[in-house]
């Protein structure tokens, strides 16, 4: 304690602020006048911040204050929520951010860390999401043992990838993932079981006896919605698996993720088995997939196979890619933009990809690295080494 | 200023606030604006925005409307989404909702949660509004079995016994199958054998040898048009000489253009009428092309028409408030629109469906009554 090299807290402190307020104020904003001023600022930000360095004065800070940031963190996620308590349109859309950023997180890790393609990452969240479905409606088993169960079934489902893509490299992998993909669709939609191409209801989430979908009621004047719930619950999960995903980063199982990314055989040569590790990733990334499916099915109440397709797939990659590929923290504003813009540029109607579509390669054109990309691992985090 | 310019101005200050005076009351538009299907979407969004124009162009009209169109893209998670932006914003008394059944299944719980009146104007699937008993879904397009009832009915009339049915597996192929089959054999028709082929399968060899084994004398094909014209052309070059029968899917021009000469004799049947055969289809017609949108109304634009119109009518009765405008639709009963009359059934169903049928003469679909075959002159088998 009280290293010459500490930095102050506060930048921290202010990126952490800055980030709940730029989430409060995209979800809120209703026009397209104040949907484009956030979204200019925000970019703004970016650009003019990382130009001046605040990028290194936060990182810098973040670093040496690890446990008071984190905390800032949650509760800073807790204050948004807390906000938002009464709007269930905003709710729904922060609860669906939350959830492309859980899956996002699983394909940072095959993707970012290991190296390994996932084209299918939306099969995977279907995987999860039919699992979740048919366990609550067909047993009785305690909801959130549903959810870990859809993690582990996804996991398993997605084993049966391995053997092709640990001999394929590259586009060929890439290939093996899209096929799932659309071998994944084509299943449900002719398995009548699964309810074909029409979808499935799926129940309300319940934990400890705890209803979820019944609104939350204070007293006749003051009603919360019934997503707050959710939406405490997915902010929870999403901490735990970020804070799990960051911690392998940092640790030996990360250096040894990169070693394979970066060089397979050197990391051979250096005793690491590429293999094992490719296929810890995958299975790793597709447990949390199927984790954010199964909790997606549970927030819609309803799925179909027109809801994981590969369009659906190819957004996830874009989070990934737009937040800074292997950067876990750039999954936020990445999904942010990915899921909240469209939605908020409704009132264009049918226009609204095409401007959305210009938005994101005009950011990638800026920022070719992504909004926030990795940065050189640091041996020694919180020294300017 | 002298006193009588003020007065002057006074007078014209609470003239022009008393013009502007009406409320305004939001109707929510949902359907696919962007995709595969957004041609439709497109079509529903201009008609009910047309009878948003139209009312508030009306000077007896209690209230002024604002129409507040958003775009499910014919999936389901983006639809509860939207459903929900809609249904949790209070200054929204109803919606006119869904081209895509699929999208439909999954938002009438939201609907219902939040007790926001909705009508669907295009989505077929019976489920939307039988599979459930929520007061706030109202449909006043048919659905595929009043479709397929007329459909059934109709063919066992012109004297065919026997049937092979080729089907796609998609909810909208499946379902046709479903009601086809019952209602076929409710009418004393006999199905030979029923495939059923993907939606982009391209080869059929495997199906029409053996269907050409079967001697049938229609061949019933649920799907749609890209399908449709892929099997009719193969049923040609195998010599499988059969009616080529057909659901809603194939009533395009893309299909007869797609055939050529092959497409003649095509029947198929259709939920509504053609635009200029409705009650109400010349004024919709010459209102919409008044109004100079660039996308046509398409087949579902009417039913769009009537619901916005059929929503306004109850808020102008009512007022803008979600459960009593929900309890007037409810009770519609012999109501007047460019669909024709709409009567909900216990299910909110619009028990008065127009089904149209449909032929192929000389490169053009017309309708049945208007042909050379209702007339005899053209038979149907060639």
């Amino acid at each position: 304690m009280g290293a010459p090299d500490r930095a102050t807290i506060f930048p921290a402190l202010a990126a952490i602020l800055a980030g709940a307020g730029a989430t409060l104020a995209l979800l809120l904003a209703e026009t397209q006048w104040h949907v484009a001023v956030v979204a200019l600022a925000g970019v703004a930000a970016l650009l003019i911040g990382g130009r001046a360095g605040f990028g290194d004065a936060i990182h810098r800070s973040v670093a040496s204050h690890h446990r008071v940031t984190s905390a800032t963190s949650w509760l800073a996620g807790a204050v948004v929520v807390f906000l938002l308590r009464e709007h269930n349109f905003e709710l729904l859309m922060l609860c669906t951010v939350m959830l492309y950023v859980l899956a996002g997180l699983g394909l940072t890790v095959q993707f970012g860390f290991a190296g390994v393609v996932n084209f299918a990452a939306a099969a995977f969240m279907g995987v999860g999401a039919y699992t979740a479905a048919v366990l609550m409606t067909s047993t009785g088993l305690p909801h959130l043992v549903v959810v870990l169960a859809a993690g582990v079934v996804t996991a398993l489902i997605g084993s049966v990838l391995l053997l092709p893509l640990l001999r394929t490299r590259g586009h060929y992998a890439a290939l093996i993932t899209i096929a799932f993909g659309i071998l994944f669709r084509t299943f449900l939609e002719v398995n009548d079981t699964l309810g074909g191409p029409q979808g499935l209801k799926v129940p309300g989430l319940q934990i400890f006896g705890y209803a979820f979908n019944e609104a939350i009621e204070f007293d006749d004047e003051t009603e919360w919605s019934f997503y707050t719930a959710y939406a405490g619950v997915f902010l929870v999960v999403l901490g735990l698996a970020y804070t799990l995903v960051r911690r392998v980063e940092r640790s030996w199982m990360g250096l040894a993720l990169d070693a394979v990314r970066l060089d397979e055989t050197a990391a051979s040569a250096f005793g690491l088995n590429g293999a094992a590790w490719k296929i810890a990733a995958f299975s790793f990334g597709n447990f949390l997939a199927g984790i954010a499916g199964a909790l997606y099915a549970i927030l819609t109440a309803f799925i179909a196979p027109a809801s994981f397709t590969f369009g659906d797939s190819l957004l996830l990659l874009s989070i990934v890619i737009l937040g800074g590929l292997g950067n876990p923290l750039g999954l936020l504003p990445a999904a942010l933009v990915v899921v909240v813009l469209p939605e908020k540029l409704q009132v264009i109607q049918e226009y609204r990809f095409l401007l959305f579509a210009a938005l994101v390669i005009l950011i990638l054109l800026l920022r070719p690295g992504g909004l926030m990309p990795r940065r050189a691992r640091e041996y020694f985090p919180g020294r300017s080494s | 200023m002298s006193s009588t310019a003020r007065a002057l101005l006074a007078v014209l200050l609470a003239t022009a606030s008393l013009a502007s005076a009406k409320d305004t009351v939001r109707i929510a538009f949902i359907g696919p604006l962007t995709g595969g299907v957004s041609a439709n979407g497109l079509g529903g969004r201009n008609s009910a925005e047309l009878a948003v124009k139209l009312r508030n162009a009306d000077a007896k009209a209690k209230y002024s409307y604002e129409l507040m169109a958003l775009d499910d893209e014919c999936k389901p998670n983006v639809g509860v989404q939207v459903a929900t932006k809609a249904a949790a914003d209070k200054n929204v008394i109803a919606a006119v909702a869904h081209y895509c059944s699929t999208v439909a299944m999954g938002t009438v719980d939201v609907y219902h949660r939040f007790g926001l009146p909705v009508v669907i104007w295009g989505a077929v699937l019976p489920d939307i509004t039988y599979a459930n008993d929520f007061k706030e879904i109202h449909r006043v397009n048919g659905t595929m079995i009043n479709q397929n009832e007329t459909a059934a009915k109709f063919m066992v009339a012109q004297k065919y016994k026997r049937w092979a049915i080729i089907h796609d597996t998609t909810d909208y192929g499946k379902g046709h199958n479903r009601y086809f089959s019952e209602y076929l054999q409710k009418n004393g028709g006999q199905i030979l054998g029923t495939f059923g082929v993907t939606a982009d399968q391209q080869d059929f060899s495997a199906e029409l040898t053996r269907i050409k084994e079967l001697k049938p004398e229609v061949i019933y094909f649920g799907g749609i048009t890209p399908l449709g014209v892929r099997i009719r052309s193969q049923m040609d070059k195998f010599g499988v000489k059969a009616v080529f029968q057909g659901t809603s899917g194939i009533i395009s021009d893309a299909f007869v253009e797609g055939l050529g000469p092959l497409a003649e004799g095509v029947v198929a049947f259709r939920e509504g009428a053609p635009a200029e055969k409705l009650p109400g289809g010349k004024y919709f017609i010459e209102q919409y092309a008044k109004a100079a949108y660039s996308d046509p109304p398409e087949a579902y634009g009417p039913f769009a028409f009537a619901a916005a119109n059929l929503v306004m009518d109850a808020v102008e009765k009512v007022g803008p408030d979600r459960k009593k405008v929900r309890n007037e639709l409810n009770r519609t009963h012999d109501y007047d629109s460019v669909v024709g009359k709409i009567s909900f059934d216990d299910h909110r169903q619009n028990a008065v469906p127009l089904i149209t049928k449909f032929v192929v003469q000389g490169g053009k679909w017309l309708v049945w009554e208007d042909s050379e075959y209702a007339s005899g002159k053209r038979p149907l088998v060639r």
